[in-house]
């Protein structure tokens, strides 16, 4: 009852706002008859008056804004211009609707109110638009025997009885116990209504205001206040102000060292952060705020359509910003609406189709790569691609050649152009087009976005994306290159160490680094790279935050993963927005301002690396069924790489005392069963930094057209089995590629083009020396 | 006489001054969080009362190499287009009243990034001011001209 008596204040404010605007439109239209914008938005605000009376069971406000409807409509549509009468009509119409609002507000029904007379004016207007102005003394006539109570004398305690009680009843019977205001001069000057009645404008929020003080039994009911957006935010401003005194304060107690000013200041701290903290939360509610109405809403509609659903919502306690909230309820609401309507089949059909009786209409909300997502999900009919194409061709929202051009998906967010409607009748709850139209206007509005996606017969799920500027989000902060840097934690599946002993490292794929984990590769990014920070020169001791977004999984590589906190989002200013890192910036702990990076965007970067990895693992896949020739590997191991060179280009596996390793020019040879060999590093091959010596250094002795080389490595780890197919897409710096070895990755290396890559007049001079050796 | 005020400080040596109305407040700030990627011009963000203020290195905007921010800087936030802007300024002035007809428009030899930002010149007793215009300083899209101060 309490949440009906909400729903119907909330009702009674918002529409009242909603007809001062829209005498102002209506005027402003018969100036401008043309203007299809305005009467999308005349039309829109209708909309939304029929459809909540129609679910608070206000009928005659129902039928009344109906009619309205259907000629707005005609005229949005262009079946007939704006004229006078029916500018009048229309007018007409508004007032009425005023007047039945007053009604309900004092009466909480809708009392005696006639609507017939102005239905006819409004209906007369769609069968003859040209019709001659109908009488305006009509409707005067039929509440001309009413009483007519002066403002101050409104009946509260009956209004007070009455309206919970005409909410429950409604349905059944209207409440006609309470005398209304009479209608007087509305219909006789409808072009003036707009001016008279501006001024009154606050009037319906006063006296609502001041029942509420007044009336015992609904301030006990009603918990809570409407307060200004903006008045919050001052409060915010001078919480704000209160912390930096408190911590001047703060800091010159701590030099005085008096014992009672340093209590007396430490209350004060904590006061001033409780405070902080409680100001903060004014403006943030659980979605379940306008959830709450939801069950009532699919429940009559339901019942209406003669169809069963139940409703399952999850996520009821994601929070959101006050004036978020308020800009979702209504698209929400139609969205609801919608898939009852038009999604949720009959329990006939559902059946038919071999489907439960009762259909499942599913709310999820849920944090997700800095947003809020709200699903609406529905296990209906889903959306007919086919009937979707055919009326958009049909109302002219596409070209044939541009349906052509279409995935079916984009087709399917046809729906959401103005004036589209695949309904086969125009039902009273919803079904004119309006109603998607108004959900990503409302939507998009807010920086959101909406989409959808639908398999026939099986369902529709309409996704929500609201931003959360304000919102206050669960965040990891990570450390690298001295700043701080918090990451959603909606997009954080997991935390790895890479620790430099347990040899788990970070590994190379054409360059770009993955890390094995669990055996499957990971793409990495490395967050000082990605920033142009300095980047550290060793990959131990470092951590990889596992991330998700768009789809794909990626790991960031930091320097320190410091804790989890909420954080409370601030938008970036449009410079820094630009960078496109970043998804907003947040005070941290100790005042400092940290930046929040955005997954998505970071995500994109990591596509080389996720490429590179993908590659690598299709090898591994591919290479198994092809049974080609089996080849025989030797693994060597060089830094944290590791590399594989085919067997038996391979002679002999030595081990040479460092010493032994002379120097010709700038090249180094060693002396072997009496010849000189060329020495090769493979660091420096591959572009490593040097490793550690010991006192020998493992070569892998190397023959190619006769030429021997020896190969320096770090170690030799292993020969191994593989099935390697031909490789023809070999690169100039001899890296022919890579596959997935004993698990890891492993690149595979011609060594004599890896040499001429990195040293292209290597072998002739190395012939001229070895030559002359021989020869001496 | 029309007269405006202005607040005035120094950047380089060079007094400027911005229309006092513009001004929120002055303050010295030294913890400021740098913007990898953002341009240089951006010093760097803080926190301001629970607001985050982006601080414009005017040293930067005006084509002189950027300031080192280890080192507490002046910050004269300013307003501009309903948002706080920190410019990032080497010493603060005194707020002086000056006429408007004591205004002249920059002189034609003022080259390169300054002509960009100053509006104006005020002829001073001992010296010259250059009256800002805020805005321009604190738009840290606009790429900075290279060339120097004539």
């Amino acid at each position: 009852m309490d949440e009906l008596g909400d729903i119907i204040q909330e009702f009674l404010v918002e529409s009242h706002e909603n007809l001062d605007q829209l005498d102002r439109d209506l005027v402003a239209l018969e100036q401008d008859p043309g203007s299809r914008e305005m009467l999308s938005s005349i039309f829109r605000t209708i909309h939304t008056i029929k459809g909540t009376s129609g679910f608070l069971a206000f009928h005659r406000l129902e039928t009344l804004t109906h009619a309205g409807e259907s000629l707005l409509s005609r005229l949005r549509d262009g079946a007939q211009r704006m004229n006078p009468a029916s500018a009048d009509a229309l007018l007409a119409m508004v007032d009425t609707v005023r007047k039945l609002l007053e009604s309900i507000e004092e009466t909480g029904g809708e009392g005696d109110v006639d609507v017939e007379t102005v239905i006819a004016m409004v209906t007369a207007c769609i069968e003859d638009p040209s019709a001659p102005k109908p009488e305006p003394a009509a409707p005067q006539a039929a509440p001309a025997a009413e009483a007519k109570p002066a403002k101050s004398a409104k009946p509260r305690t009956a209004k007070a009885k009455a309206e919970p009680e005409a909410v429950e009843d409604a349905p059944a019977e209207t409440p006609a116990e309470t005398p209304v205001e009479e209608p007087a001069e509305a219909p006789k000057k409808p072009v003036e209504a707009p001016a008279a009645e501006a001024p009154k404008k606050p009037a319906p929020r006063e006296s609502a205001t001041e029942e509420t003080g007044q009336n015992t039994k609904r301030s006990i009911a009603d918990s809570s206040i409407r307060v200004d957006v903006d008045l919050l935010d001052t409060l915010m401003r001078l919480v704000g102000e209160l912390v930096l005194t408190r911590n001047q304060i703060v800091r010159g107690v701590s030099e005085i060292s008096d014992p009672v000013l340093a209590r007396t200041t430490q209350r004060l701290n904590l006061i001033t952060s409780e405070l902080q903290e409680s100001v903060m939360k004014t403006r943030m509610q659980p979605i379940d705020h306008i959830w709450s109405k939801l069950p009532r809403v699919v429940r009559d509609l339901s019942g209406a359509l003669g169809k069963q659903v139940a409703l399952a919502m999850e996520g009821k306690e994601t929070e959101l910003d006050r004036s978020l909230l308020e800009a979702v309820k209504d698209p929400l609401t139609h969205l609801v609406r919608n898939a009852v309507d038009h999604g949720i089949e009959t329990v006939e059909e559902r059946v038919a189709k071999g489907k439960p009786g009762q259909g499942t209409l599913t709310l999820r909300a849920y944090h997700e790569g800095g947003h809020v997502i709200v699903e609406i999900k529905d296990d209906g009919a889903g959306i007919d691609v086919e009937r979707v194409a055919q009326t958009a061709l049909d109302r002219g929202v596409v070209t044939r050649d541009q349906l052509a051009r279409m995935e079916s998906r984009e087709i399917i967010s046809l729906v959401f152009r103005p004036g589209f409607s695949t309904a086969k009748k125009v039902t009273n709850v919803s079904g004119r087009g309006v109603g998607m139209d108004v959900v990503k206007t409302n939507i998009e509005q807010i920086g959101g976005a909406v989409d959808v996606d639908s398999t026939l017969g099986k369902g529709t799920t309409w996704r929500l994306t609201i931003p959360l500027t304000l919102a206050i989000i669960q965040a990891l902060t990570v450390e690298c290159g001295a700043e701080r840097y918090a990451i959603p934690q909606v997009g954080v599946d997991e935390l790895v160490f890479v620790d430099g002993q347990s040899g788990q490292a970070i590994e190379h794929v054409s360059g770009a680094p993955v890390y094995r984990l669990r055996g499957k590769l990971l793409p990495l990014v490395r967050l000082d790279e990605t920033l142009g920070l300095p980047v550290r020169n060793s990959d131990r001791d470092v951590y990889i935050a596992v991330l998700q977004a768009d789809g794909r999984r990626f790991g960031l590589v930091v320097d320190r993963v410091l804790n989890t906190e909420e954080i409370v989002v601030k938008p970036l200013t449009g410079r820094m927005k630009d960078v496109g890192v970043y998804a907003g910036a947040t005070i941290v702990g100790d005042g400092k301002v940290a930046l929040i990076l955005d997954i998505p965007s970071l995500a994109r970067r990591s596509h080389l690396a996720a490429e590179a990895a993908e590659r690598a693992q299709l090898d591994q896949v591919d290479n198994r069924p092809r049974g080609g020739d089996i080849e025989r590997l030797l693994i060597a191991g060089i830094g944290e790489r590791r590399v594989a060179i085919p067997l038996d280009m391979v002679t002999r596996l030595e081990e040479f005392p460092v010493e032994r390793i002379e120097r010709v020019g700038s090249r180094e040879v060693v002396q072997y069963r009496d010849h000189i060999l060329p020495v090769i590093r493979l660091a420096s091959l591959l572009g490593c930094y040097d490793v550690q010596e010991g006192e020998t250094v493992p070569a892998v002795v190397y023959t190619e057209r006769g030429r021997s080389v020896a190969l320096v490595v770090e170690q030799i780890v292993d020969i191994v089995e593989d099935h390697i197919e031909a490789r023809s897409d070999l690169d100039d710096d001899g890296l022919t590629g890579s596959a997935v070895i004993q698990q890891r990755v492993t690149e595979l290396l011609d060594v004599r083009r890896a040499i001429l890559a990195a040293d292209p007049r290597f072998y002739t001079e190395m012939s001229e020396i070895t030559d002359s050796m021989v020869g001496a | 006489m029309p007269s405006r005020q202005y607040a005035t400080f120094e950047v380089a040596d060079q007094l400027f001054g911005v229309d006092v109305a513009q001004v929120q407040e002055v303050l010295r700030f030294h913890e400021y969080t740098r913007v990898p990627l953002a341009p240089t011009s951006v010093g760097g963000l803080f926190n301001l009362r629970g607001q985050v203020i982006a601080a414009v290195d005017l040293r930067v905007q005006l084509g002189l190499p950027p300031r080192d921010l280890n080192v507490p800087a002046m910050n004269v936030i300013v307003s501009v287009d309903d948002e706080w802007v920190s410019l990032l300024v080497d010493r603060i002035g005194e707020v002086i009243e000056l006429d408007d007809e004591a205004f002249e428009p920059p002189p034609d030899t003022l080259a390169g990034a300054y002509r960009n930002l100053i509006v104006g010149t005020f002829k001073l007793q001992d010296r010259l001011m250059l009256a800002l215009d805020a805005r321009r300083a604190a738009d840290t899209t606009v790429p900075v001209p290279v060339g120097q101060h004539a």
